[in-house]
C-alpha cells in the first residue's frame, strides 16, 4: 500500500539571533489513504510546526530546512506558496485548537463555511450556503438553517467547535489534521467531538491526524500512534500495540501517568521527571537520555534510529539502544 | 449523537454584534447628546438654503452690525449681512471639508496601513518614515508649505482651462480654495489613519482565525479585506469620530489664519477671524460662531468617547 503522506527526515529551525535553532530533527511519518494517526507528545515537541509545514503556513522565522514530504505523489516543501495554497482546503484541512478564537467573530458562520466553496470551488453563493447548511446538518448541530445567520460567539464552545470541522470538510479534503481539537473543550464534548470526527472519517473515507497530549482519548480514534520526543519519533505502532507493548521509555512514561479505572482514589501517578530539551541545546546523543531512568553510556553518545521491534508487530518501530532488543515486551 | 448547549447571551438574533455596541451607544446620556447635536447640525447643513432666513451674501447696509433681534437671531455683521444665515452656511463649509477630507485621508490611511502592516517589508519601512517626517512636522507650517507651493500651478491651470473651454467654473476662486484646503489637510490629515490601520493589522494578522482563514487556502486579498481589517472597524470608527472633529477645528483654524477658505464664502473660522476684530463693539459676531464651532467639537468628543466605550466593552474595566 502506498502512503497517501509520507514524510521523510524532515527537520525545522527556527532562525534566532544567535542562529539556527532546531525543533524539529529529522521526522519520519506516514499516513495511509483512509487511516488515522494519532501524534502524541508533550508540549513544544513540534507536533503542530510539523503539520504547518507541510502546507507553507509556518510562523515567520521559522523554516522546513531539510527532508521531504511527499503527498499524493509530490513533495509538499517543493511546491511553490500559490501550489500549497490551492492544495490547503481542497487536499488537506485542518482543525485548530482553540474554537473560541479560531473563527472569525465578525462573520456569520454560514458565510465562514461558504467561504471556501465560494473561493476555493468558485460556487455561486446561494449553493454554497445551501452547501453550508447540509456541513452544519452533518456536524450533528441542531436546526442549522438557523445557525448559517449566528456569528460565533452566540454559538458554546462545542458547537463552534462542531463549526470549525464544518469548515475543515468543506473542501472535501483527503487529509484532515486535527491540532489538538478537543484541549479546550469539556470530557463530555470532547468524548462527541472525537465520535464525529470517526464518523466523518469513515463515511468519506478521508485520513487523519489528530494531534493530542491526551493517549486515552486518542485510543478509540487513531489506527496508529506515533510518539513524539523533542522533534524526533520515538514510537510509531499501531495503536493497540502501543498500549500492550509500550516500548520506548518516554511511552511507557506516558501510559504509565494516565489514571486507571483500578487506582484508588488519590493515589500519586508516576510522572516522568525533568524538562525536554530547548530547542537548539538538544544533546549529543538520545534526546531523552537526560530524563532517562535506563540510559546507559550508549546513550549519550549516539541518537538512536526508529527501527522495527524484533519479535513485535511488523509495523511496530522504536527509537532506543536499550528497550529494542527486548522484543516489544514491557 | 448529542449537541452541547448552544450559549446565547442576551440576543441571538443576527447583527448583535453590532446591536450591542449601539445599546452601549445609547446608554451613555454624553454620547447621545453628542449624536443629537451633530445630526441636527448634519440636517441644517444639508437643508441650508431652505432654513436660512436670509441669502448669506446679500447685503444690507442700512443695517450693519445690528445686536440679536427676532427678525436677526445672531444679529448682522459690519456689510449688514445676516450672522445666522452665515453660520448655518459655516456649517455646509465645515461639514464638506470635514467629511471629504475625512473620506480622501481614511481611504489613503487604509489603504497604505493595510497594505504595509499586512505584507511588511520596505513598503512598511518606507510608509513608517513618510508617517514619521509627517507628523513630526507641525501640521500649520506644512499646510502652509502646500497651499504655497499649489496655488500657483493649480491657478494657472485653472485659468488655462478657462481660456481653452470657456466654462465659467474655472473662473470660480472658491473651487480653488476648497481643492487647495481639501488636499493640503487630506495630505496632513491620512498618517494617523495609516499608523491605526497598520498597528491593528499587525496585531490581528497573526491571531487564530487568520491563520484558519490562510488554512482554508483562501487568497491574502480576501483575508485582509474580510477577516483582518473588518476586526479593525471598532478603533477605526472611534479615530473616524475623533477625526471628523478635528477636521473642521483645523478647517476653522485654517480660515481663521487666512489660508483655508477665503471670503466671501462662509466658514467659522474667518467670521471668527472678523469678529475678533470688533468684539469689544459688537460681541455677537465673535459669539455666534465661536459658540457654535465649540458645541460641534465638544459633541465629537462625547460622541468619540462613547463610542469608544461601546465598541471596546472590555476596555472598560
Ligand atoms: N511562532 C513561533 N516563534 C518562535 N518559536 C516558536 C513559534 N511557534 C512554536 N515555536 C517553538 O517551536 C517549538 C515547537 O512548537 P510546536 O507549536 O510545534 O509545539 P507543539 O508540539 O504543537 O506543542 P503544543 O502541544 O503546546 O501545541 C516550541 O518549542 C515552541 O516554543
Ligand atoms: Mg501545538
Amino acid at each position: 500500500m502506498s502512503a497517501l503522506l509520507e514524510i521523510r527526515g524532515l527537520t525545522i529551525d527556527i532562525e534566532r539571533d544567535t542562529g539556527p535553532a532546531r525543533v524539529v530533527d529529522g521526522i519520519d511519518l506516514a499516513v495511509e489513504e483512509g487511516e488515522s494517526l494519532g501524534i502524541v507528545g508533550e508540549s513544544g515537541c513540534g507536533k503542530s510546526l510539523t503539520m504547518l509545514s507541510l502546507v507553507g503556513l509556518l510562523p515567520n522565522r521559522i523554516r522546513a530546512t531539510g527532508g521531504s514530504a511527499r503527498f499524493a505523489g509530490q513533495d509538499l516543501l517543493a511546491l511553490p506558496q500559490e501550489a500549497l495554497r490551492k492544495l490547503r482546503g481542497s487536499q488537506i484541512g485542518f482543525i485548530f485548537q482553540d474554537p473560541m478564537t479560531s473563527l472569525n467573530p465578525v462573520m456569520r458562520v454560514g458565510e465562514q463555511i461558504a467561504e471556501a466553496l465560494i473561493h476555493q470551488s468558485g460556487m455561486a453563493k446561494p449553493a454554497a450556503m445551501e452547501r453550508a447548511a447540509e456541513l452544519l446538518e452533518l456536524v450533528g448541530i441542531p436546526s442549522p438553517r438557523d445557525r448559517l445567520m449566528a456569528y460565533p460567539h452566540e454559538l458554546s464552545g462545542g458547537m463552534r467547535q462542531r463549526v470549525m470541522i464544518a469548515i475543515g470538510l468543506a473542501g472535501s479534503p483527503r487529509l484532515l489534521i486535527a491540532d489538538e481539537p478537543t484541549t479546550a473543550l469539556d470530557v463530555t464534548i470532547q468524548a462527541q467531538i472525537v465520535d464525529l470526527v470517526r464518523d466523518l472519517k469513515d463515511r468519506f473515507g478521508m485520513s487523519v491526524v489528530w494531534i493530542t497530549h491526551d493517549l486515552a482519548l486518542i485510543a478509540g480514534l487513531a489506527d496508529r500512534i506515533a510518539v513524539l520526543y523533542a522533534g524526533t519519533v520515538v514510537e510509531d505502532a499501531p495503536v493497540e500495540v502501543i498500549f500492550d507493548r509500550p516500548t520506548h521509555p518516554y511511552t511507557r512514561g506516558l501510559l504509565a501517568s494516565l489514571p486507571t479505572l483500578t487506582d484508588r482514589p488519590m493515589t500519586r501517578l508516576p510522572s516522568i521527571g525533568g524538562t525536554p530539551p530547548e530547542p537548539g541545546r538538544r544533546p549529543p546523543g538520545c534526546p531523552f537520555a537526560p530524563r532517562c531512568t535506563l540510559a546507559e553510556a550508549a546513550c549519550d553518545a549516539a541518537v538512536p534510529k526508529l527501527a522495527a521491534v524484533p519479535g513485535s508487530d511488523p509495523r511496530h518501530r522504536v527509537a532506543c539502544f536499550v528497550t529494542a532488543g527486548e522484543g516489544g515486551r514491557a | 449523537m448529542t449537541a452541547g448547549p448552544i450559549i446565547t447571551p442576551g440576543d441571538d438574533r443576527p447583527g448583535s454584534l453590532w446591536r450591542d455596541a449601539w445599546r452601549r451607544l445609547r446608554r451613555n446620556r454624553l454620547a447621545v447628546a453628542g449624536l443629537v447635536i451633530l445630526a441636527l447640525l448634519v440636517l441644517v447643513a444639508a437643508f441650508g438654503p431652505w432654513l436660512t432666513p436670509y441669502d448669506f451674501l446679500s447685503q444690507n447696509l442700512d443695517a450693519r452690525n445690528l445686536p440679536p433681534s427676532m427678525a436677526h437671531p445672531f444679529g448682522t455683521d459690519d456689510l449688514g449681512r445676516d450672522v445666522l444665515s452665515r453660520v448655518i452656511y459655516g456649517a455646509r463649509t465645515a461639514f464638506l471639508v470635514a467629511v471629504l477630507v475625512t473620506a480622501v485621508a481614511l481611504l489613503i490611511g487604509v489603504v497604505l496601513g493595510a497594505i504595509a502592516g499586512f505584507y511588511g517589508g520596505a513598503f512598511d519601512k518606507g510608509l513608517m518614515w513618510v508617517t514619521d517626517m509627517t507628523m513630526s512636522v507641525p501640521q500649520l507650517l506644512l499646510v502652509v508649505v502646500i497651499n504655497a507651493s499649489l496655488k500657483q500651478p493649480i491657478t494657472l491651470w485653472m485659468e488655462a482651462r478657462y481660456l481653452e473651454t470657456l466654462n465659467p467654473i474655472y473662473r470660480n476662486s472658491a473651487i480653488i480654495d476648497f481643492v487647495l484646503v481639501f488636499g493640503s489637510m487630506a495630505l496632513i490629515s491620512w498618517p494617523p489613519y495609516a499608523r491605526l490601520v497598520r498597528a491593528q493589522v499587525l496585531s490581528i494578522r497573526n491571531r487564530p482565525y487568520v491563520t484558519a482563514a490562510r488554512a482554508l487556502g483562501l487568497t491574502n486579498r480576501i483575508i485582509l479585506t474580510r477577516y483582518v481589517l473588518p476586526n479593525a472597524a471598532g478603533p477605526l470608527i472611534v479615530a473616524v469620530s475623533a477625526g471628523l472633529g478635528t477636521a473642521m477645528v483645523l478647517e476653522s483654524a485654517f480660515s481663521f489664519l487666512g489660508i483655508g477658505v477665503n471670503p466671501p464664502t462662509p466658514s467659522w473660522g474667518n467670521m471668527i477671524s472678523d469678529g475678533l476684530r470688533v468684539w469689544t463693539n459688537y460681541p455677537h459676531l465673535l459669539l455666534a460662531p465661536a459658540a457654535v464651532l465649540a458645541v460641534v467639537t465638544v459633541a465629537f468628543n462625547f460622541l468619540g468617547d462613547g463610542l469608544n466605550d461601546a465598541l471596546n466593552p472590555k476596555g472598560q474595566k
